[in-house]
């Protein structure tokens, strides 16, 4: 549950790099979400990319093994812009250009049944921005999006 | 994350899922989702109450959609809100299950 309303929303979210954590994120999303007023179907799209992206380090990047850190910062960078940037440790991967999801006309079934498929696919779709920068020792993501209004 | 039964007309099986198929919510309904599959021949997948699709929501529907079709069975989706909606057109699972917004229509389709 969120705190009470004079709580600001933490800048990051630290994940151990495991599945569990996961259920860390939404409510850190929702906090977000709630502060800065982002719209509901933002926010789905929020959750939807943030979820594929970290879910794709953990399993892919850190092999489901703990111990490795992961972080969300959230930025607002205007009125219209949000921003949320996710670093790891984990070794090189560019999702915005794996070759494995390049636009396919037609999606089988297996698509959805192979981790870092379609779901890649699906952030490319509901994402504002995508960029990506490979780190010293890590990686780094950054998913905007666009406010209406 | 919630899931229900209920045996309609025509042999059809209606599942309603009812929260969040997020990773954890696709994990929580995964063995119910499977148990049905094994058996059902007519499914009607209720998305009503379902406020979010991630990915890992979609194979947990996809999965055991296709066990029932495999059989020769049929597998609609039943009255998602716009962002499932969206979600699922996106990932072209519409080509391979059927969004239905009116009951009667996702039984006909089931016939």
């Amino acid at each position: 549950m969120p705190a009470e309303d004079t709580a600001k929303p933490a800048p990051r979210l630290t994940l151990k790099g495991q599945l569990d954590d996961m259920a860390l994120l939404w409510p850190w999303v929702e906090d977000v979400v709630a502060q800065y007023e982002i719209p509901a179907n933002v926010a789905f799209d929020i959750h939807l990319c943030l979820e594929e992206a970290i879910s794709n380090v953990i399993r892919h990047g850190y092999g489901g093994e703990p111990g490795h850190a992961l972080t969300v910062d959230f930025a607002s960078r205007d009125a219209h812009h949000v921003v949320f940037t996710i670093e790891d440790q984990a070794p090189p991967f560019d999702p915005l250009t794996a070759s494995l999801i390049e636009d396919q006309p037609a999606a089988s079934p297996e698509d959805y049944l192979r981790p870092g498929g379609r779901g890649i696919l699906l952030m490319r779709k509901f994402a504002g921005t995508l960029a990506y920068e490979r780190l010293a020792g890590g990686n780094r993501l950054t998913i905007g999006f666009v406010l209406p209004g | 994350m919630q899931l229900s039964t209920q045996d309609l007309d025509g042999g059809v099986t209606r599942v309603e899922l009812d929260g969040r198929m997020d990773i954890a919510g696709a994990a929580a309904v995964d063995l119910k989702m499977n148990l049905i599959a094994g058996s059902a021949k007519k499914l009607l997948i209720d998305l009503q109450k379902v406020a979010f699709l991630g990915s890992m929501g979609l194979r947990s529907i996809v999965l055991p959609a296709r066990a029932v079709m495999s059989r020769g069975g049929k597998v609609v989706l039943f009255a998602p809100n716009e962002m499932v909606e969206g979600v699922l057109k996106a990932s072209g699972i519409d080509s391979l299950l059927p969004i239905h917004h009116d009951l009667a229509a996702a039984m006909a389709a089931l016939q």
